[in-house]
Protein backbone atom coordinates (compact mmCIF):
# COMPACT_ATOMS: atom_id res chain seq x y z
CA UNK A 1 0.00 0.00 0.00
CA UNK A 2 1.11 3.24 -0.60
CA UNK A 3 0.60 6.43 1.92
CA UNK A 4 0.08 9.27 0.17
CA UNK A 5 2.85 12.34 0.23
CA UNK A 6 1.70 15.09 2.15
CA UNK A 7 0.75 18.61 0.05
CA UNK A 8 3.36 21.38 0.12
CA UNK A 9 1.31 23.50 1.54
CA UNK A 10 0.16 21.29 4.21
CA UNK A 11 0.22 24.14 7.21
CA UNK A 12 -1.71 26.56 5.17
CA UNK A 13 -4.54 23.79 3.94
CA UNK A 14 -5.09 22.46 7.28
CA UNK A 15 -5.05 26.37 8.72
CA UNK A 16 -7.81 26.82 6.32
CA UNK A 17 -9.91 23.99 6.87
CA UNK A 18 -10.16 24.23 10.54
CA UNK A 19 -10.86 28.26 9.74
CA UNK A 20 -13.99 26.70 8.00
CA UNK A 21 -15.31 25.56 11.80
CA UNK A 22 -16.71 22.80 10.02
CA UNK A 23 -15.03 19.43 11.68
CA UNK A 24 -16.93 17.45 13.31
CA UNK A 25 -20.18 19.41 12.82
CA UNK A 26 -23.86 17.77 12.33
CA UNK A 27 -25.13 16.67 8.80
CA UNK A 28 -26.42 19.34 6.56
CA UNK A 29 -29.05 19.08 4.04
CA UNK A 30 -27.41 21.47 2.08
CA UNK A 31 -24.56 19.06 1.51
CA UNK A 32 -26.48 15.78 1.75
CA UNK A 33 -28.65 16.89 -1.33
CA UNK A 34 -25.77 16.97 -3.56
CA UNK A 35 -24.08 13.41 -2.25
CA UNK A 36 -27.67 11.85 -2.52
CA UNK A 37 -28.13 13.12 -6.10
CA UNK A 38 -24.40 11.86 -7.14
CA UNK A 39 -25.35 8.10 -5.69
CA UNK A 40 -28.43 8.05 -7.72
CA UNK A 41 -27.19 10.14 -10.90
CA UNK A 42 -24.10 6.97 -10.89
CA UNK A 43 -25.57 4.14 -9.45
CA UNK A 44 -22.78 3.93 -6.69
CA UNK A 45 -23.61 2.67 -3.11
CA UNK A 46 -21.23 4.82 -1.17
CA UNK A 47 -20.59 8.86 -2.15
CA UNK A 48 -18.60 10.96 0.91
CA UNK A 49 -17.70 14.53 1.29
CA UNK A 50 -14.76 13.63 2.65
CA UNK A 51 -12.35 16.65 4.44
CA UNK A 52 -8.63 15.58 5.18
CA UNK A 53 -7.32 16.79 8.79
CA UNK A 54 -4.08 15.78 9.69
CA UNK A 55 -4.28 12.45 10.70
CA UNK A 56 -7.94 11.68 9.67
CA UNK A 57 -10.36 12.22 6.84
CA UNK A 58 -13.73 12.99 8.18
CA UNK A 59 -17.02 12.88 6.38
CA UNK A 60 -19.46 15.74 6.29
CA UNK A 61 -21.79 14.07 4.54
CA UNK A 62 -22.16 10.41 3.58
CA UNK A 63 -24.43 8.19 1.67
CA UNK A 64 -23.93 3.87 2.14
CA UNK A 65 -21.69 3.88 5.21
CA UNK A 66 -22.15 4.55 8.90
CA UNK A 67 -18.60 5.16 9.63
CA UNK A 68 -17.91 9.05 10.07
CA UNK A 69 -14.23 9.04 9.71
CA UNK A 70 -10.80 6.93 8.94
CA UNK A 71 -7.62 7.23 8.86
CA UNK A 72 -5.55 9.53 6.29
CA UNK A 73 -2.93 6.41 5.94
CA UNK A 74 -5.27 4.34 4.53
CA UNK A 75 -7.34 7.33 2.83
CA UNK A 76 -8.06 7.42 -1.43
CA UNK A 77 -8.68 11.08 -0.65
CA UNK A 78 -5.28 11.71 0.82
CA UNK A 79 -4.24 10.77 -2.63
CA UNK A 80 -6.91 12.71 -4.76
CA UNK A 81 -5.76 15.89 -2.79
CA UNK A 82 -2.46 15.97 -4.26
CA UNK A 83 -3.76 16.81 -8.02
CA UNK A 84 -6.45 19.27 -9.74
CA UNK A 85 -7.71 16.50 -11.93
CA UNK A 86 -10.55 14.12 -10.56
CA UNK A 87 -8.36 11.10 -8.99
CA UNK A 88 -9.47 7.87 -10.50
CA UNK A 89 -8.89 4.39 -9.50
CA UNK A 90 -10.83 1.74 -12.00
CA UNK A 91 -10.06 -0.89 -10.41
CA UNK A 92 -7.94 -1.31 -6.81
CA UNK A 93 -7.34 -5.36 -7.35
CA UNK A 94 -5.10 -3.88 -10.74
CA UNK A 95 -3.87 -0.93 -8.59
CA UNK A 96 -0.24 -2.02 -6.91
CA UNK A 97 -1.09 1.61 -4.90
CA UNK A 98 -4.48 0.20 -3.24
CA UNK A 99 -4.34 -3.77 -3.58
CA UNK A 100 -3.20 -4.40 -0.26
CA UNK A 101 -5.22 -1.05 1.33
CA UNK A 102 -7.19 -2.51 4.21
CA UNK A 103 -10.30 -0.20 2.87
CA UNK A 104 -10.00 -3.02 -0.54
CA UNK A 105 -9.05 -5.91 1.69
CA UNK A 106 -12.00 -5.20 4.22
CA UNK A 107 -14.94 -3.32 4.43
CA UNK A 108 -15.92 -1.46 2.50
CA UNK A 109 -14.43 -3.13 -0.10
CA UNK A 110 -13.50 -0.29 -2.47
CA UNK A 111 -13.00 -1.72 -5.68
CA UNK A 112 -13.71 1.66 -7.80
CA UNK A 113 -12.96 5.17 -6.32
CA UNK A 114 -13.51 8.71 -8.42
CA UNK A 115 -12.39 11.54 -5.97
CA UNK A 116 -12.96 15.36 -7.15
CA UNK A 117 -10.65 17.45 -5.20
CA UNK A 118 -12.36 20.59 -3.53
CA UNK A 119 -10.37 23.17 -4.20
CA UNK A 120 -11.51 26.19 -2.85
CA UNK A 121 -10.56 29.83 -4.39
CA UNK A 122 -7.67 30.16 -2.67
CA UNK A 123 -6.15 27.26 -4.28
CA UNK A 124 -6.14 25.32 -1.23
CA UNK A 125 -7.62 21.29 -1.42
CA UNK A 126 -9.28 20.64 1.65
CA UNK A 127 -11.24 17.13 0.70
CA UNK A 128 -12.86 15.34 -2.27
CA UNK A 129 -16.61 14.89 -3.36
CA UNK A 130 -15.99 10.81 -3.97
CA UNK A 131 -17.55 8.14 -5.45
CA UNK A 132 -16.91 4.61 -4.33
CA UNK A 133 -18.19 1.19 -5.80
CA UNK A 134 -17.67 -2.66 -5.14
CA UNK A 135 -17.29 -3.30 -8.45
CA UNK A 136 -14.69 -2.22 -11.52
CA UNK A 137 -16.13 0.69 -12.64
CA UNK A 138 -14.94 3.65 -15.50
CA UNK A 139 -16.03 6.97 -16.02
CA UNK A 140 -16.59 8.61 -19.71
CA UNK A 141 -16.18 12.69 -20.29
CA UNK A 142 -19.82 13.53 -19.75
CA UNK A 143 -19.79 11.40 -16.19
CA UNK A 144 -16.62 13.09 -14.78
CA UNK A 145 -17.77 16.72 -16.16
CA UNK A 146 -21.32 15.57 -14.37
CA UNK A 147 -18.92 14.66 -11.12
CA UNK A 148 -16.63 18.13 -11.82
CA UNK A 149 -20.08 20.28 -11.48
CA UNK A 150 -21.26 18.54 -8.45
CA UNK A 151 -17.91 18.92 -6.93
CA UNK A 152 -17.80 22.98 -7.55
CA UNK A 153 -21.18 22.81 -5.85
CA UNK A 154 -19.93 21.22 -2.80
CA UNK A 155 -16.86 24.46 -3.22
CA UNK A 156 -19.81 26.58 -3.35
CA UNK A 157 -21.56 25.70 -0.32
CA UNK A 158 -18.13 25.59 1.64
CA UNK A 159 -17.65 28.73 0.64
CA UNK A 160 -21.05 29.94 1.77
CA UNK A 161 -19.60 28.80 5.23
CA UNK A 162 -16.40 31.03 4.87
CA UNK A 163 -18.24 34.21 4.21
CA UNK A 164 -20.62 33.31 7.16
CA UNK A 165 -16.95 33.15 9.08
CA UNK A 166 -15.68 36.36 7.81
CA UNK A 167 -18.89 38.37 8.38
CA UNK B 1 -18.25 18.64 -29.57
CA UNK B 2 -20.70 20.89 -31.20
CA UNK B 3 -20.56 24.95 -30.79
CA UNK B 4 -20.66 26.51 -27.71
CA UNK B 5 -23.32 28.57 -28.89
CA UNK B 6 -26.52 27.06 -29.09
CA UNK B 7 -29.56 27.92 -26.92
CA UNK B 8 -30.74 25.08 -25.39
CA UNK B 9 -33.94 26.09 -22.93
CA UNK B 10 -34.49 23.53 -20.16
CA UNK B 11 -38.05 23.75 -18.39
CA UNK B 12 -37.13 21.58 -14.94
CA UNK B 13 -38.25 22.02 -11.72
CA UNK B 14 -36.14 19.90 -9.56
CA UNK B 15 -32.94 22.31 -8.82
CA UNK B 16 -30.52 20.18 -8.37
CA UNK B 17 -30.85 18.47 -11.97
CA UNK B 18 -31.45 21.63 -13.66
CA UNK B 19 -28.20 23.33 -12.41
CA UNK B 20 -26.15 20.48 -12.81
CA UNK B 21 -27.21 19.76 -16.11
CA UNK B 22 -26.88 23.73 -16.95
CA UNK B 23 -23.07 23.48 -15.52
CA UNK B 24 -22.26 20.54 -16.72
CA UNK B 25 -22.90 21.45 -20.64
CA UNK B 26 -21.01 24.71 -20.06
CA UNK B 27 -18.12 23.08 -18.40
CA UNK B 28 -18.44 20.60 -21.60
CA UNK B 29 -19.14 23.01 -24.40
CA UNK B 30 -22.19 21.73 -25.40
CA UNK B 31 -24.09 24.44 -25.65
CA UNK B 32 -26.00 27.20 -23.49
CA UNK B 33 -28.17 26.01 -21.33
CA UNK B 34 -30.90 28.74 -20.19
CA UNK B 35 -32.59 27.17 -17.20
CA UNK B 36 -36.13 27.70 -15.95
CA UNK B 37 -38.00 26.19 -13.00
CA UNK B 38 -41.56 26.58 -14.55
CA UNK B 39 -43.48 26.91 -17.48
CA UNK B 40 -44.29 30.76 -16.74
CA UNK B 41 -40.52 31.29 -15.93
CA UNK B 42 -39.60 29.88 -19.61
CA UNK B 43 -42.78 32.24 -21.22
CA UNK B 44 -40.32 34.86 -19.90
CA UNK B 45 -37.14 33.68 -21.62
CA UNK B 46 -38.83 32.99 -24.79
CA UNK B 47 -39.84 36.97 -24.68
CA UNK B 48 -35.89 37.98 -24.55
CA UNK B 49 -34.63 34.93 -26.64
CA UNK B 50 -34.82 32.89 -29.27
CA UNK B 51 -33.82 29.15 -28.85
CA UNK B 52 -32.16 26.57 -30.71
CA UNK B 53 -33.23 23.39 -28.91
CA UNK B 54 -35.73 22.20 -25.70
CA UNK B 55 -35.71 19.70 -22.98
CA UNK B 56 -38.72 20.25 -21.19
CA UNK B 57 -40.35 18.41 -18.04
CA UNK B 58 -44.28 17.96 -18.39
CA UNK B 59 -46.31 17.85 -15.55
CA UNK B 60 -49.99 16.16 -15.56
CA UNK B 61 -52.51 18.87 -14.42
CA UNK B 62 -56.20 18.62 -12.93
CA UNK B 63 -57.11 15.79 -11.42
CA UNK B 64 -59.11 12.58 -12.11
CA UNK B 65 -60.90 12.78 -15.49
CA UNK B 66 -60.36 16.20 -16.18
CA UNK B 67 -56.35 15.09 -15.44
CA UNK B 68 -53.99 16.22 -18.81
CA UNK B 69 -50.51 17.21 -19.69
CA UNK B 70 -49.40 20.77 -19.70
CA UNK B 71 -48.44 20.77 -23.24
CA UNK B 72 -49.07 24.63 -23.89
CA UNK B 73 -45.23 25.92 -23.74
CA UNK B 74 -44.59 23.22 -26.51
CA UNK B 75 -46.86 24.35 -28.88
CA UNK B 76 -46.00 27.97 -27.97
CA UNK B 77 -42.47 27.16 -28.85
CA UNK B 78 -43.54 25.49 -32.27
CA UNK B 79 -45.30 28.71 -33.13
CA UNK B 80 -41.95 30.88 -32.49
CA UNK B 81 -39.74 28.67 -34.16
CA UNK B 82 -42.63 28.24 -37.14
CA UNK B 83 -43.19 32.27 -37.17
CA UNK B 84 -39.20 32.45 -37.38
CA UNK B 85 -38.91 29.89 -40.14
CA UNK B 86 -36.43 28.36 -37.78
CA UNK B 87 -36.00 24.74 -37.13
CA UNK B 88 -36.54 23.50 -33.19
CA UNK B 89 -35.66 20.27 -31.50
CA UNK B 90 -37.80 19.49 -28.67
CA UNK B 91 -37.48 16.44 -25.86
CA UNK B 92 -39.74 16.02 -22.91
CA UNK B 93 -38.87 14.54 -19.47
CA UNK B 94 -42.10 12.89 -18.03
CA UNK B 95 -43.07 10.53 -15.61
CA UNK B 96 -44.97 8.41 -17.37
CA UNK B 97 -45.79 8.06 -21.09
CA UNK B 98 -49.42 6.96 -21.84
CA UNK B 99 -50.80 6.18 -25.67
CA UNK B 100 -52.25 9.52 -25.07
CA UNK B 101 -49.71 11.79 -24.47
CA UNK B 102 -47.24 10.06 -26.89
CA UNK B 103 -49.97 10.84 -29.30
CA UNK B 104 -49.80 14.45 -28.79
CA UNK B 105 -46.01 14.38 -28.99
CA UNK B 106 -45.63 12.93 -31.87
CA UNK B 107 -48.36 15.27 -33.42
CA UNK B 108 -45.77 18.21 -31.95
CA UNK B 109 -42.74 16.46 -33.40
CA UNK B 110 -41.11 15.63 -30.37
CA UNK B 111 -37.84 14.27 -30.86
CA UNK B 112 -37.14 12.12 -27.85
CA UNK B 113 -39.36 11.40 -24.30
CA UNK B 114 -36.83 10.64 -21.03
CA UNK B 115 -38.39 9.15 -18.29
CA UNK B 116 -38.17 9.14 -14.86
CA UNK B 117 -35.68 8.46 -12.95
CA UNK B 118 -34.07 11.78 -14.77
CA UNK B 119 -30.46 11.41 -14.82
CA UNK B 120 -28.14 15.00 -15.47
CA UNK B 121 -26.28 12.43 -18.38
CA UNK B 122 -29.21 11.14 -20.34
CA UNK B 123 -30.61 15.27 -20.03
CA UNK B 124 -26.71 16.11 -21.30
CA UNK B 125 -26.55 13.59 -23.90
CA UNK B 126 -30.10 14.64 -25.28
CA UNK B 127 -28.79 17.79 -25.36
CA UNK B 128 -25.34 16.75 -27.20
CA UNK B 129 -27.86 15.36 -30.27
CA UNK B 130 -30.30 18.14 -30.32
CA UNK B 131 -26.91 20.59 -30.63
CA UNK B 132 -25.66 17.88 -33.25
CA UNK B 133 -28.77 17.84 -35.22
CA UNK B 134 -29.08 21.62 -35.39
CA UNK B 135 -25.15 21.90 -36.71
CA UNK B 136 -26.07 19.50 -39.37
Amino acid sequence: MLIAATPDNEAERLAALHALLILDTPAEARFDKIVAFAAAEFDVPVVLITLVDSQRQWFKSRVGTEVCETGRDVSFCAHAILQPAIFVVNDTHRDPRFADNPLVTDGPLIRFYAGAPLIMPSGLCLGTLCLIDRRPRELGAMELGILGTLRDLVVMELGNISEVTDA
Amino acid sequence: MPSATMHILLVEPEPMLRRTVAMTARSLGLGQVHEAATSAAALRLLSVRRFQGAVIAVECVGSGKDSRYDLGLIDRLRAEAAAAEQALSIAIMTETATPELLSDLRERQISRVILKPFRAKVVLETIEKICRSQKA
